[in-house]
C-alpha cells in the first residue's frame, strides 16, 4: 500500500468507518517499503513486529467501538537521532552503530500516545551534520523524484520516506535547515518550530542552542496535527518553553487577506537558480491575488549568517560530541596506550570525515587565543541577525524566501567541497540562529520535474499564523505552481 | 587565517581525536578555507554588541524538582537490574 495519495485524517476516518484495518495498512506499508526502499534507502532500522503489534491494538479499539486517538494507526517514520526504547539509535554514525536506547524521546512518546505507529528509523547525515544525507555512516539515501540526486539533509531519510509513500508523516530535526532543505528537495512540507517549542529530550544533541524537532508531511494540515501533538512544555528538557500551545488546525482555514508578507531583498542573491527564482516570484503573485500585502524588507546581516552558524554550531558540537569516548556509548576501540589512547582510537574509528572536520573547527573556535575572535564574535553577530528579524516583524507578519538556492543536486556533486555544501543552507540557517519557526512548502517543479521549496518564517511562537499562511497557499494551488 | 598541519595536530589533541598522517594536509587546507570564509565576520564592528548564546523565552526553570516521577517510555533498568558491570577503563601508565 503506497501512502502517497492519502492523508492522516482520511486514514483515521477510514478506520472509524471500518473500511480498513490498521493491520492491513501497516502490512501494506512494509510491502511498499520492501518494493521501494531498495532504491531510495530511507530507512536504517525497520520496526515491523512492534508496528504490527501496535496495529492490532488499534484494531482492537476499533472493534470495541472505543474512541480513536487523533493519529490512531497513522504510520510515522522517525529520524534516527531520536531515541525509541529498545530500538537502535545510530544517529547515522558508526560510533553508535550498536547503541540501543533505554528510553523514548518525548516527541516520539507524544506521537505514540496520540495513536501513531512508528514503522522505522530513518537515515541521516552523521550526527545531523550535512545537507544531503551523503554523510551517513551507513549509506546514501536517494531522492524519490530522481534517484541520481540527493534528498537533501540532514533529515533526508525522513523526507524521502514521506515523498515515496513509505510513511504518512515523519519527524526530523533542524539545526540549520535539516528539516526544510530535504522537504524542499523532496517536494514535501517541513516545519522547524520555535526554539524550545518541542522537547529535545531524547534527541541526540548536535548544537543545543539551535536543534529543534519538527514534522515532515505531504500537507500543511498534517503538519499542524503533528505539531499540536508534539509541541508543549516538558520538564525533561531544561530549555523547553512554557508557552501555551495554540490550536493550530482550527486556524488553518482563516483567510489570509490583509496579512503582511515581507520579502527580504538579501535572499534573492546572484547565482540563484533562475527557475527557483521564477517559482518564488509566482508564489509572491499568488499571495497578492489572495489579498496579502507584499512588502520588500531588509535583513542586512544575512550575508554573515553562514559564517556565524558554522562557528556556533561546530563549537557546540565539539562540546556535545565529547561524550562519545568509548566509555558509555556504542563503539569502543581496543588500545594499548591506556584510557586517553582508547578515547582517541574510538573517536577516530567511529566518526566520519565531516564530523571530525566540524569537531576540529569547533574546538579551534573555542580554543585559547581564538575564543574571542571566533566563538564570542559569532555570538555577537547572532544578536545582529536576531535584531534584523525583530525589526522586520514590526512591519510584517510573515517573511517569504526560497528554501534553498537550487533544486536537489546530484549525488557526489558537493562532497569534495565542504564549503559549497555549507552554502546550500544559506536561506535556512537564519531561522535557527534567531530561534524562529519556519516552514518549507512545495511550490511547483522545475522543467526537469524537480521540486522547488518556498520558505515562510514567522515570529517566535507564531506557528499558528505561519501554518495558516502556508495552508492557504496550498489551498490556492501553490504546491502545483 | 591559515591553518597549518601543526594546528590540526594541536586541535586534534585538544578534541581527543586521532588524525591519520595522510589526512592532515587535506584537513589543514579545508579548515583554512573555512576559517578564511568565517573571517568575513571581522568586517563587522561588534564591540558594543551583547552576545546571544541562547534564544529562549519563557523558560520556567533550568532544573526540575528533585522528585521521582514515572514516565512512560523510560527504561526499567533501574527497577530490574541490581548493578551495572562496566569494563576497566583506567590503566596504569
Amino acid at each position: 500500500m503506497n501512502l502517497r495519495n492519502i492523508t492522516a485524517d482520511k486514514l483515521v476516518a477510514l478506520y472509524r468507518n471500518r473500511d480498513l484495518t490498521a493491520t492491513e495498512v501497516i502490512q501494506g506499508v512494509f510491502e511498499e517499503i520492501e518494493r521501494t526502499d531498495k532504491d531510495v534507502r530511507a530507512f536504517i532500522t525497520l520496526m515491523r513486529d512492534r508496528a504490527l503489534e501496535d496495529a492490532r491494538r488499534v484494531d482492537a479499539k476499533i472493534q470495541a467501538g472505543e474512541t480513536l486517538e487523533p493519529l490512531a494507526g497513522v504510520p510515522v517514520a522517525i529520524k534516527d537521532n531520536m531515541a525509541v526504547r529498545d530500538v537502535l539509535t545510530t544517529c547515522g554514525s558508526r560510533i553508535l552503530e550498536n547503541y540501543i536506547s533505554p528510553y523514548t524521546a518525548t516527541a516520539v512518546e507524544r506521537l505514540r500516545s496520540a495513536g501513531a505507529i512508528v514503522v522505522g528509523k530513518t537515515n541521516m547525515d552523521e550526527f545531523a551534520m550535512g545537507s544531503s544525507t551523503e554523510n551517513s555512516g551507513f549509506f546514501v539515501t536517494r531522492n524519490p523524484h530522481d534517484l541520481t540526486r540527493v534528498p537533501g539533509g540532514s533529515s533526508g531519510g525522513s523526507a524521502a520516506s514521506v515523498a515515496a509513500g513509505m510513511a504518512l508523516v515523519a519527524l526530523g530535526s533542524d539545526t540549520g535547515g535539516s528539516i526544510r532543505t530535504p522537504a524542499s528537495f523532496c517536494g514535501v512540507v517541513g516545519v522547524k518550530p520555535t526554539y524550545g517549542r518541542v522537547s529535545r529530550y531524547g534527541l541526540v544533541a548536535f548544537a543545543s542552542s539551535l536543534d529543534q524537532i519538527g514534522p515532515l508531511s505531504k500537507t500543511v494540515h498534517e503538519a499542524a496535527q503533528i505539531l499540536e501533538v508534539i509541541c508543549g512544555f516538558d520538564h525533561y528538557d531544561s530549555t523547553s518553553a512554557d508557552t501555551p500551545v495554540d490550536e493550530i488546525v482550527k486556524g488553518l482555514d482563516q483567510p489570509v487577506k490583509q496579512i503582511r508578507i515581507g520579502v527580504p531583498k538579501e535572499y534573492f542573491v546572484d547565482g540563484m537558480d533562475a527557475e527557483v527564482k521564477a517559482k518564488i516570484q509566482a508564489a509572491i503573485r499568488l499571495y497578492e491575488s489572495l489579498g496579502c500585502k507584499i512588502e520588500e524588507i531588509s535583513l542586512p546581516h544575512t550575508e554573515y549568517a553562514v559564517a556565524t552558524y558554522y562557528l556556533i554550531a561546530t563549537a557546540e558540537a565539539s562540546s556535545n560530541l565529547a561524550r562519545y569516548d568509548g566509555v558509555r556509548y556504542g563503539l569502543r576501540q581496543a588500545a594499548n596506550g591506556g584510557l586517553q589512547d582508547m578515547y582517541r582510537q574510538t573517536r577516530m574509528a567511529g566518526f566520519g570525515k565531516e564530523v571530525k572536520r566540524r569537531i576540529l573547527l569547533g574546538t579551534y573556535a573555542l580554543s585559547s587565543g581564538y575564543y574571542d575572535a571566533y566563538y564570542l564574535k559569532a555570538l555577537k553577530v547572532r544578536t545582529l541577525v536576531l535584531r534584523d528579524f525583530q525589526k522586520a516583524f514590526e512591519r510584517v507578519d510573515v517573511i517569504l524566501t526560497p528554501t534553498a538556492p537550487t533544486v536537489a543536486f546530484k549525488i557526489g556533486e558537493k562532497t569534495d567541497d565542504p564549503l559549497s555544501m555549507y552554502l546550500s543552507d544559506i536561506f535556512t540557517i537564519t531561522c535557527n540562529l534567531a530561534g524562529l519557526p519556519g516552514i518549507s512548502v512545495p511550490c511547483g517543479k522545475n522543467s526537469e520535474g524537480l521540486p522547488v521549496g518556498l520558505q515562510l518564517i514567522a515570529n517566535h511562537f507564531q506557528e499558528g499564523p505561519l501554518l495558516q499562511v502556508a495552508h492557504q497557499f496550498e489551498k490556492a494551488g501553490g504546491f502545483l505552481l | 587565517m591559515k591553518i597549518s598541519e601543526a594546528d590540526v595536530e594541536y586541535v586534534a589533541k585538544l578534541a581527543n581525536l586521532e588524525v591519520a598522517p595522510g589526512e592532515k594536509k587535506e584537513l589543514a587546507e579545508q579548515l583554512s578555507r573555512i576559517v578564511e570564509f568565517v573571517d568575513q565576520l571581522n568586517k563587522l564592528d561588534v564591540s558594543a554588541i551583547e552576545p546571544t548564546a541562547q534564544v529562549v523565552t519563557s523558560v520556567k526553570h533550568a532544573i526540575r524538582d528533585d522528585r521521582v516521577s514515572p514516565r512512560t517510555g523510560s527504561s526499567d533498568a533501574g527497577k530490574t537490574v541490581k548493578l551495572f558491570k562496566v569494563p576497566k577503563v583506567i590503566t596504569e601508565r
